[in-house]
């Protein structure tokens, strides 16, 4: 029997692979319509106002009774950061990317860090560690390939993940934009860690066998994020790697990069990946639409389904959708508690 | 093409690199021999033709429909038989998990490449051919993911649909416009995001607002859209992938009511 531990232990002690006192429940994203509206936030305000950030993330924490808190609400700040053009949404809609680049020498990072979103990113996690000690402060941040992504444009990665397994030429250009990214990661993971956060989140989306090749992946996406993992890992912060769609063909790779664990959505069979994964722990993987219109018995069942899968926290499959309610996420938090009191 | 004579298979060759190399004097010049062989350059030319779109050999697509061109191919055959047939093997392969979304993406760049040249050829002949089902297509608002949204434009077009591609982010007002205008017979929506999902519901209302619900059908699809979400929203589809999207269209409008009976 482990003692009760506070929700930060709880988190990281399942990232170090250590015994927990019930199994953690961790979101790897915040903007929650309701809880925005109930903090009194104001869109857009919230994205740049880091008491409203924080005062929003912080409620998914105590009054859901999640475990970790999360900023910022988006992948959007590393691509504001570099100028390109960024859609602010609505309050039930995150931001979008809209704009990308024609090459790698035309991203210009030396003023990253003085970005209003990443200057809000960074105080909401100073706000957010001592408002919530007892939290896993968590930094949402961009991986590499999705950044890269980002910066030449999504349907230009597919195409360049194919191209540049056949020609040499091709993977020079993809590997000068992923070096670009690593630079502007390796920025911002040392800047969050600085500002305190416990845990790194990346959601690498666009390493997908869903837009990428599951070769490319191997061979060009599992250096890159095992290299600013490592580099998170030399600032003394764990990792967590999300990637979207369905990963089973990639988990192998997913977990060689080093990543504390990995999350994946329901696309796959937690079952299958947690065995593919090893020791690596495998957390995920509830429908997320489940917390927008889901019946208890289906947010319980989901629940159960994973865990009995061998997940290591219970997750949202891709994001907690703005639409949830808090009495939805308070039966998914039940539910694991639940699940933990009859199995641990 | 195996058991052409030698001397065929050589020229073939030369063609290929002519292709690749963009060399449109070559091309011109190979073509010419090859008619003169005796061989015949139709099933050569399409087979080559279907190869290359799905492999997603842009630049080839491209030589082989100069071949096409130059040796008088029907240009509705050559797209149909060639270049859109390339599109729909590499579709299958796709469905059967042998094929992933770069090389749907490869496949269509390879596809409109040629088709960019039969254009002129097509448009010449397109008094006599019949009006091809009109479908608006579009990601929904506040959705910017449009890779999925392509790919089924890119089927739907190889399989003889006149698609009307209202682009990513739109409005659910923009898709009852251009239903209207185009007097459609299909909207197709797509979604990569659970967060913008409930655009799709919201266009159906107001197609049920404007009356004009029975005129068309209403497609819809994207990572997390299921079978029981479509039909809780009234769309008539979700299919699973833009393969199926495509068979599931040209089956369903089969006995469909004409587009002057609908629209009057």
């Amino acid at each position: 029997m482990v003692a009760e531990m506070t929700s930060k232990e709880r988190v990281l002690s399942m990232l170090n692979r250590k015994q927990v006192d019930r199994v953690p429940v961790v979101t790897g994203s915040t903007m929650v319509k309701e809880y925005i509206e109930k903090s009194g936030g104001v869109w857009p305000d919230y994205h740049s106002n880091p008491e409203m950030m924080v005062n929003t993330a912080g409620l998914i924490h105590t009054d859901a009774g999640i475990d970790n808190v999360v900023v910022p609400f988006g992948m959007f700040i590393e691509s504001h950061a570099v100028n390109l053009e960024v859609k602010m949404g609505r309050i039930d809609i995150q931001p979008s990317v809209r704009s990308f680049f024609s090459n790698p020498e035309e991203v210009k990072y030396d003023n990253f860090l003085e970005d209003k979103y990443v200057k809000t990113t960074l105080d909401a996690i100073k706000l957010a560690k001592e408002r919530f000690p007892d939290a896993a402060v968590t930094a949402f941040l961009v991986a590499p390939v999705t950044l890269a992504g980002d910066l030449m444009g999504a349907e230009n990665l597919s195409v360049l993940s194919i191209k540049c397994l056949q020609k040499e030429k091709q993977m020079q250009k993809m590997k000068n934009w992923i070096s670009v990214a690593l630079e502007i990661n390796k920025i911002y993971a040392r800047a969050c860690v600085e500002a305190g956060a416990d845990v790194l989140y990346y959601s690498d989306a666009s390493a997908s066998p869903n837009l990428v090749m599951p070769e490319f992946y191997y061979e060009v996406a599992v250096p890159a994020e095992k290299e600013i993992g490592d580099f998170v890992h030399s600032l003394g912060c764990p990792w967590e790697l999300h990637i979207c769609g369905n990963t089973t063909p990639i988990v192998e790779g997913m977990a060689a990069t080093g990543a504390n664990c990995l999350s994946v959505e329901q696309a796959v069979k937690m079952s299958e990946v947690t065995k593919i994964a090893g020791k690596v722990p495998v957390i995920g993987n509830i429908t997320p639409l489940l917390m927008v219109e889901g019946s208890e018995e289906q947010i319980t069942g989901a629940v159960r389904n994973a865990l009995d899968g061998g997940a290591k926290a219970s997750m949202l499959g891709c994001g907690t959708p703005p639409l949830s309610t808090s009495d939805r996420l308070k039966t998914w938090v039940k539910a694991v508690a639940d699940w933990s009191a009859e199995n641990l | 093409m195996d058991d052409l004579p030698a001397k065929v298979q050589e020229l073939i060759k030369e063609l290929d690199e002519a292709a690749e190399d963009e060399d449109l004097d070559k091309i011109k010049e190979l073509t010419q021999i090859l008619l003169k062989t005796g061989v015949d350059v139709e099933t050569i030319t399409l087979e080559k033709l279907s190869l290359l779109v799905m492999e997603g050999e842009e630049e080839m697509s491209q030589g082989w429909t100069r071949v096409a061109i130059q040796a008088g191919l029907d240009p509705f055959k050559t797209l149909i038989e060639g270049l859109a047939k390339g599109m729909s093997l590499i579709g299958a392969k796709y469905e059967k998990g042998e094929a992933f979304v770069p090389q749907l993406l490869i496949a269509s760049s390879a596809m409109y490449g040629g088709m960019d040249l039969l254009d002129p050829y097509l448009k010449q002949e397109k008094n006599t051919a019949s009006k091809p089902l009109t479908v608006v297509i579009g990601t929904v608002e506040g959705d910017v993911h449009d890779i999925g949204k392509n790919i089924v434009k890119t089927l739907l077009s190889a399989n003889g649909f006149n698609c009307v591609d209202l682009g990513n982010d739109v409005p659910a007002s923009r898709f009852i416009e251009a239903a209207k205008e185009n007097r459609a017979t299909v909207i197709s929506m797509s979604t990569l995001m659970t967060t913008t999902m409930a655009e799709m519901p919201k266009v159906i209302h107001m197609l049920e607002e404007e009356c004009i619900r029975d005129k068309l059908l209403v497609m819809v699809g994207g990572a997390p859209v299921t079978t029981e979400y479509a039909s809780q929203i009234k769309a008539d589809v979700s299919p699973h992938d833009a393969v199926s999207a495509a068979s599931w269209l040209k089956a369903s409008v089969l006995n469909y009511p004409s587009e002057s009976a609908r629209w009057g």
